[in-house]
């Protein structure tokens, strides 16, 4: 008995320890001798081609701003954790990278972990800028911005889009219920769309992912359908439906369709039905800054995961950078020890302040609200023609 | 009528999957008396087979070593993992199950990674009859799931394996005394279970080609759902149970007001089920000797 209660005390105070360990003000970047940029994304699983594509891009950033000199001298190093597009998966991470002296970060690359990362960089107060978190939420803390569109803007910009194009026809939607991505985008698009449209919605879930055969069979009449959902569900609807909505059909997607014509095992071509998607990247760009980085990433990581996620986390980087590089100019003292709260002040005040980041791969003059919205131009992009 | 027709349809498919996953949770439940949660994780297995074996682009081929690798697995399983458990408590058989599923998953994910895997089988493409557009690939779900249950039915009845694998079900020391080898007999259970799983493998594969580690794991679950509805023990129960909940599945999706808690729907049913028949529609009424 007695040694039940022993070890039900060390455990408690074990327990307690830990507890409080996280709430000194250490600053774990005082050993730093590179700014370190933290990113936590799905580099494996079903989301894996957004992650690669963010970790690839940012590295390409920082080996270009390195290999410039830095920042007054001073390098930049990027680590790149793994969340398999599980929430869970961020707390880990983010401890993990906060301790290793991350100053400033971009955030997670989806939406759902996206939230939890939210949360805890608010509590450290670490500045972030996330490429692809696209969740209405995402930036409303003081120290989140989005590079990419708002899941609601996404919404409404396809919500015109089908009242110029669709006035008084039925159009299909097929969106997954349990995800916030989703639901957000599809949320926005109903409250945006002209009630002379008439709807024809369908869902599926998490857990029931892969067989679309009455969801299929809902829509089959819709000759235009919008899939605010990722690449992998999606080409499977396609691949099921193929034969069975009108071949001169389209689906138009959200940035959750980037990719999916660089799908394993999955030919993008036998879908006989358009391809379409809202995106802030042209992948077929002949000149500017979009042609240079799509000449620059293939060159070194290949072609098979180039889309918009990684062109949107090329910008970050150098939008970060050049804040920074700003502030410094504007006569702020950024050392390569500075906390990451220090930094998150420097960056907001910066963010907030009327910096324009220009000639990006994603869009001419990116500026922010102070809500962390990101303002630029939408285009659309066809990804496949019908056959 | 075309949308009742083509959901009825779809229901039935999905049905036949589950009925034909759930009567390994059924057959394995009646005569070993435990719950094998690895059940739903053959199936991803054999969704793998196939997916390795159509690099040489021969269904048939891909599917014959599917069904053989499930039921060398299924019956590794049943004499490293589960034989030694013989008499041991009901709760340890059960975690060794639920060890075993995420061995297997574990196991998936470190051989073929985590991200889906694409691979079409053979393209049936899709059929218009009486204004409904079904894929083939649904009837044939159907068509083939009839004809296993019919012959799994009389394999049962009428051969002197089938008529020992109801004597082991009914009493398994009665049948021991007359010469039965339980033993056996339990091994063959895993056996057709395992095959079975191969071919709901299949059947995903028909009706989605993509495949990645925890394919098995809803659908495993929801066959368990199934069997326990139809009356676990009882094969023309995991049959009915499984069509049933096929169906309730695929018209709760056509509701888009209740669509997204179809799941919810589907396990609430169980919950009724539990409460008002405990046994299930068909699984027989027990008094239990205290």
């Amino acid at each position: 008995m007695k040694h039940i209660r022993l070890i039900a005390l060390a455990i408690a105070v074990i327990f307690c320890v830990g507890l409080f360990a996280g709430c000194g003000e250490t600053n774990y970047a005082a050993n730093n001798t590179e700014y370190v940029i933290g990113l936590s994304g799905p580099l494996t699983g079903g989301a894996a081609m957004y992650g690669s594509a963010v970790a690839n891009a940012a590295q390409l950033a920082v080996d270009e701003i390195n290999a410039a000199g830095g920042l007054n001298g001073i390098k930049f190093k990027l680590i790149a954790t793994d969340d398999m597009n599980d929430a869970t998966k961020i707390s880990t991470n983010y401890s993990s990278m906060y301790e290793s002296g991350m100053q400033v970060s971009l955030g997670s690359v989806t939406t759902q972990p996206g939230l939890e990362f939210k949360n805890l960089s608010a509590d450290d107060n670490v500045f972030f800028l996330t490429p692809s978190a696209s969740g209405d939420d995402i930036p409303t803390n003081p120290n989140g911005f989005q590079m990419c569109f708002a899941d609601g803007n996404q919404g409404k910009v396809a919500a015109e889009f089908v009242n110029t194009n669709y006035a008084g026809q039925t159009i299909g939607v097929f969106y997954k219920s349990d995800e916030a991505y989703s639901k957000g985008i599809y949320d926005q698009f109903k409250t945006n769309l002209d009630s002379s449209i008439n709807v024809v919605e369908t869902t599926f879930t998490e857990a029931n992912s892969s067989d679309f055969s009455t969801q299929i069979d809902t829509l089959k009449d819709c000759t235009f359908i919008f899939m605010p959902i990722y690449y992998t569900p999606a080409s499977l609807f396609m691949t099921q439906a193929k034969d069975i909505i009108a071949a001169d059909g389209v689906y138009y997607g959200c940035d959750g369709f980037d990719g999916i014509d660089n799908i394993d095992g999955f030919d993008i071509n036998t879908i006989p039905q358009e391809i379409t998607m809202l995106s802030h990247f042209n992948s077929k760009a002949t000149e500017g800054p979009a042609k240079e980085f799509i000449d620059k990433y293939v060159e070194k990581y290949g072609a098979s995961t180039l889309n918009q996620f990684g062109a949107s986390a090329y910008d970050c980087v150098y939008a970060i950078f050049n804040a920074m590089k700003k502030a410094i100019d504007g006569g702020k003292d950024i050392p390569v020890t500075i906390s990451a709260s220090d930094l998150c002040e420097i960056l907001k005040a910066e963010f907030n302040g009327g910096f324009t980041y220009q000639n990006g791969v994603t869009g001419e003059n990116i500026s922010w609200e102070s809500t962390g919205y990101v303002n630029k131009g939408a285009i659309k992009y066809i990804i496949k023609e019908a056959n | 009528m075309e949308l009742i027709l083509s959901t009825v349809i779809n229901g039935l498919s999905l049905g036949g999957i589950y009925a034909m996953i759930a009567l390994g949770y059924t057959m394995v439940y009646g005569i070993a008396k435990m719950l094998n949660f690895a059940h739903g994780d053959i199936i991803m297995v054999g969704g793998y087979v196939i997916y390795v074996f159509m690099a040489f682009h021969n269904p048939l081929l891909a599917i014959l070593m599917a069904v053989v690798f499930c039921v060398i697995l299924g019956v590794v399983i049943e004499k490293v993992a589960y034989k030694p458990l013989r008499g041991a408590s009901p709760l340890a058989v059960l975690i060794t199950a639920i060890g075993i599923s995420y061995l297997l998953q574990s196991l998936a994910q470190i051989i073929f990674g985590s991200a889906n895997k694409m691979v079409t089988v053979y393209d049936f493409g899709s059929v218009t009859f009486l204004g409904a557009t079904v894929q083939v690939s649904a009837l044939v779900t159907l068509g083939v799931t009839v004809i296993v249950m019919a012959a799994l039915t009389l394999f049962v009845k009428y051969t002197r394996i089938g008529r020992a694998m109801i004597a082991v079900s009914e009493d398994k020391g009665a049948a021991q005394l007359m010469g039965i080898n339980v033993d056996g007999i339990i091994t063959v259970t895993f056996a057709i279970g395992s095959a079975l799983a191969a071919l709901a493998g299949l059947f995903y594969l028909l009706k989605a080609p993509s495949i990645s580690s925890t394919l098995g794991a809803m659908p495993g679950i929801k066959a368990f759902t199934a069997a326990v509805i139809g009356g676990i023990g009882s094969i023309p129960g995991a049959m009915l149970g499984g069509l049933l909940l096929g169906i309730v599945e695929c018209i709760s999706y056509k509701i888009t007001v209740i669509a997204p808690y179809t799941d919810a729907i589907e396990f609430s049913i169980l919950i009724i089920i539990l409460l008002v028949r405990p046994t299930g529609f068909l699984g027989k009424k027990r008094r239990e000797k205290v």
